[in-house]
C-alpha cells in the first residue's frame, strides 16, 4: 500500500512534467497546424540557457528564468516570422522538413558551442526531503509541480481570456476572415509559435533544475511529447494534461509493478491502440478547427 | 658497371622513400561517438587520444614521421560507425582504426577491419564476446565486465560487507552485461540478489526504481550507469533517502562526475580500470600533462583513448612499418607501460596484467580503497 502510494506519487509528478513539455507542441500544432519537430530543441535550449543565466553568469533562478523565457520568445518570433512565414500554404510536409532540420541545426550548434557535457541549473529550493505518511517528496519537485499548474493555466487564461487569445482563435479558424476584419495575421502566427517556444523552454529550464540539461536531450523529449499529445488530443489543453498525467501514471505503476526496463512499450502501446481507436486522442476537440 | 648503376638507383630510390617518409604523416583513424547520448564520453576518448598523438609528435613522431589522428563521429550507432570505417580506410588511408565505444558499434566495424586487414583497437567497448570470435585485426585494449567482476567481487562482498545487493543497469548490452557479471560472481560469494531491473539511456526519472530498491531493503545498490545517468541517479536515491550503500561500475571517478552530482557523490564505491588519483610516476605525469591541456583530471575514457593511441604508436614503431600484417603482428606483442600498469595482449587481443581499481568517493575525490590486476586467465 506504502508502495502504491509513492508510485501515484512519482507517477504524478512526472506526469505533471510530461504534460508541461508538451504543452509547447500541442499549442503549435492546434493552433497554427504546424507539426513542430524542433519542439525538443527548444525545450532543450530552455534549459542550456538557463545554465548560462545561472550557472555562467551568476543570476538568481528567478530572474534567468524570465530573462531566458523572454529571449526563447524573441527566437520563436524570429523562427515564425523568417523561416515558417515563408513555407505557409505549401502543405504540411515543408513545414515538417523545416521543423526537423532546424531540430538538427540547432542541437548541432549547441553540441558545437556548449560542448556534450551534462550542465546542472542550480536548483532554486534546496533542503531535506518531504515526508508525508510513507511518500517522499522534494520541495523543488513540488514547486515544479506548482509552476507547472501555472503555466498550463496562465496558457489557457491568453488564449481563452484576452484578445489576442481571440485574435490567434479567429486567425486560425479562417485567415483569410482574419485578415478582412482587420487582424494582422502574420503576427499572430508569429505570437503564437513564440508562446509555444517559451512554454518549451520554461519547461526545459524548469526540468534541468531537477534532472539536467544536455544538448542532445531534444529527441527524446519531442518524442515523450508526441506521446502526450497523441494521447490527449492534438491542440487540447485539457488533453495535454490528461494525456501527461495518463503517461506519467502508467509508466510510474508499470515500472512499480513489472519492470522499468520496459517501460518505454506502455507509452508506444498506448499511442497505437489511441491511433487505430480514437485517432482524434481522448479528448480533442472537434470543433476548435472548423 | 651494371652492379654500380644498380647500387646508385638503390640509394637515389633509398633517399628518395626517406625524404618522402619524413614528410608524409601516419593516419591513424579513430571512430567515437561525438553527438548523441554518449557524446560526452566519447569526447573525452578523443581528448586522452589527441593528448597521447600531441606527445608522440613533440618527441619527433614515429621514426620521424609525424603520427596524424583522424577523428569521426560514429554516433554508436552501428550503420553510421561503418560509414565512418569504410571513409577513414578508403579516403584517408588509415594504417590503423581506433574504436568506437559502443560495443554494438565496434562489434559493426570488426569485419570491415577484417576485409580490408586493417589492425582494429578499442579502448572502451567491453562487451566479452568481441574478443571471441576469432578475428585476428581486433585488439581490446580495456577491461571486460567479466574480468572487472572477477577482480573485485570477493572484495566488495568482504569490504563492504554485503548480504544483499540490488542491481540496476543502463538498458543496453554494456549495463546489462555488467549486471550479469557482478550478480553471478556476488551470488557465488553467498550474496542475496534482491532486485535486478534496468532504464534507459536518457532517463530522467528513477524515483519509481528507487522505491522498488527502497522496499527490498538490500545492503548495497550495484549500478552500471555513465555520467548523466548515473549523477541523476545518485542524486534521487539521496533525495529518497536510500542507506544502502552505493558501488558501480561507470565514469564515476571523474571530475565531471562528482561536480555533477554534489555531495551525493560523497561515500560511493567505483570500480574502474583508471582513476586520476592511482598512485605511480607514469600516472602523475599523465595527470599533469593532461590537467595541463584540458585543466581538468582525466577519467576512465580519457586514459582509455591515450592507452589506446600510445599501444598503436608503439606497435607502428616496432614494426617499423606502416604495412598492417606487420603492425598487427607487432600489436601482438605489445608491452605498455600505462598509467595504469602494464598492457599485454592473450592470443585472442584481450588486454591483460594493468591494474583495475576500487575507489571510494571521499571529499569530491577518488580515493583508491583496493588495486587488483586484470588477468584474462583460464
Amino acid at each position: 500500500m506504502n508502495l502504491a502510494l509513492q508510485f501515484l506519487a512519482n507517477g504524478l509528478v512526472t506526469g505533471a512534467f510530461y504534460a508541461l513539455s508538451a504543452l509547447g507542441l500541442t499549442l503549435i500544432f492546434g493552433l497554427m497546424r504546424v507539426v513542430n519537430f524542433a519542439h525538443g530543441e527548444f525545450f532543450m535550449l530552455g534549459g542550456v540557457l538557463g545554465w548560462v543565466a545561472t550557472a555562467v553568469l551568476g543570476l538568481d533562478f528567478a530572474t534567468a528564468f524570465v530573462l531566458v523565457v523572454a529571449a526563447m520568445g524573441v527566437l520563436g518570433w524570429l523562427v515564425d516570422r523568417f523561416m515558417i512565414e515563408r513555407v505557409r500554404g505549401h502543405g504540411e510536409e515543408s513545414t515538417i522538413l523545416l521543423t526537423i532540420g532546424l531540430s538538427i541545426f540547432l542541437a548541432n550548434a549547441t553540441l558545437y558551442l556548449a560542448g556534450p557535457a551534462p550542465m546542472k541549473v542550480p536548483a532554486p529550493l534546496t533542503g531535506k526531503p518531504l515526508f508525508l505518511g510513507p511518500v517522499v517528496l522534494t520541495k523543488s519537485r513540488l514547486a515544479a509541480v506548482a509552476v507547472s499548474v501555472v503555466l498550463v493555466l496562465g496558457a489557457y487564461l491568453v488564449i481563452h481570456r484576452t484578445r489576442i487569445g481571440r485574435a490567434m482563435r479567429a486567425t486560425f479558424q479562417d485567415a483569410m476572415a482574419a485578415k478582412l476584419s482587420g487582424i494582422r495575421t502574420e503576427r499572430i502566427f508569429a505570437a503564437t509559435f513564440a508562446l509555444g517556444t517559451m512554454l518549451a523552454a520554461s519547461a526545459g529550464m524548469l526540468l534541468a533544475s531537477i534532472y539536467s540539461a544536455q544538448a542532445s536531450v531534444g529527441g527524446l523529449v519531442s518524442l515523450k511529447a508526441f506521446v502526450v499529445v497523441i494521447l490527449g488530443g492534438m491542440g487540447s489543453f485539457p488533453g495535454a494534461i490528461a494525456g501527461g498525467l495518463i503517461l506519467g501514471l502508467s509508466e510510474a505503476f508499470w515500472g512499480g509493478y513489472v519492470s522499468t526496463g520496459t517501460v518505454d512499450i506502455v507509452g508506444f502501446v498506448m499511442v497505437i491502440l489511441i491511433l487505430l481507436f480514437r485517432p482524434r486522442g481522448l479528448f480533442s476537440l472537434n470543433a476548435q478547427r472548423a | 658497371m651494371g652492379q654500380k648503376r644498380l647500387l646508385l638507383a638503390a640509394a637515389a630510390s633509398a633517399c628518395m622513400a626517406g625524404a618522402a617518409g619524413a614528410a608524409e604523416p601516419i593516419k591513424v583513424g579513430l571512430i567515437e561517438p561525438l553527438s548523441g547520448s554518449v557524446a560526452y564520453n566519447g569526447q573525452s576518448v578523443v581528448e586522452g587520444a589527441k593528448l597521447a598523438a600531441k606527445e608522440i609528435n613533440d618527441r619527433g613522431g614515429i621514426d620521424g614521421r609525424p603520427l596524424e589522428l583522424i577523428v569521426e563521429d560514429g554516433q554508436c550507432a552501428p550503420a553510421n560507425t561503418v560509414n565512418a570505417a569504410e571513409k577513414l580506410i578508403q579516403n584517408d588511408r588509415v594504417s590503423v582504426l581506433i574504436g568506437a565505444f559502443c560495443s554494438s558499434a565496434t562489434a559493426a566495424i570488426m569485419p570491415v577491419a577484417d576485409k580490408y586487414k586493417l589492425p582494429l583497437v578499442t579502448g572502451v567497448s567491453s562487451k566479452a564476446d568481441l574478443t571471441e570470435q576469432g578475428n585476428r585485426y581486433f585488439f581490446r585494449a580495456a577491461e571486460t565486465d567479466a574480468l572487472l567482476a572477477r577482480a573485485f567481487a570477493k572484495i566488495m562482498a568482504r569490504d563492504l560487507k554485503l548480504k544483499s545487493v540490488a542491481y540496476i543497469g543502463v538498458n543496453d548490452d554494456w549495463g546489462r552485461g555488467g549486471v550479469a557479471e557482478f550478480s553471478r560472481d556476488l551470488t557465488e560469494l553467498g550474496v542475496k540478489s534482491t532486485l535486478v531491473d534496468y532504464f534507459d539511456h536518457g532517463s530522467t526519472d528513477f524515483y519509481t526504481l528507487l522505491t522498488r530498491i527502497r522496499a527490498a531493503e538490500p545492503d548495497g545498490v550495484f549500478v552500471a550507469a555513465e555520467t548523466q545517468d548515473g549523477s541523476i541517479l545518485l542524486k534521487q536515491a539521496k533525495e529518497m533517502g536510500l542507506e544502502a550503500k552505493i558501488f558501480g561500475v561507470g565514469s564515476w571517478a571523474t571530475e565531471d562526475f562528482i561536480k555533477l552530482t554534489g555531495e551525493a557523490a560523497e561515500g560511493i564505491y567505483a570500480a574502474v580500470p583508471y582513476a586520476s588519483t592511482i598512485p605511480g610516476d607514469t600516472n602523475r605525469k599523465f595527470v599533469e600533462s593532461y590537467a595541463k591541456a584540458y585543466r581538468k583530471q582525466p577519467g576512465k575514457y580519457g586514459a582509455a583513448g591515450y592507452n589506446a593511441v600510445n599501444i598503436v604508436a608503439q606497435a607502428i614503431d616496432r614494426a617499423d612499418s606502416t604495412k598492417a600484417e606487420a603492425i598487427r603482428e607487432a600489436l601482438a606483442k605489445t608491452d605498455y607501460e600505462a598509467p595504469n600498469g602494464h598492457y599485454r595482449f592473450t592470443p585472442k587481443g584481450q588486454a591483460y596484467g594493468f591494474s583495475a581499481v576500487l575507489v571510494q568517493l571521499q571529499g569530491a575525490k577518488p580515493v583508491v580503497v583496493a588495486t587488483s590486476p586484470v588477468e584474462a586467465g583460464q
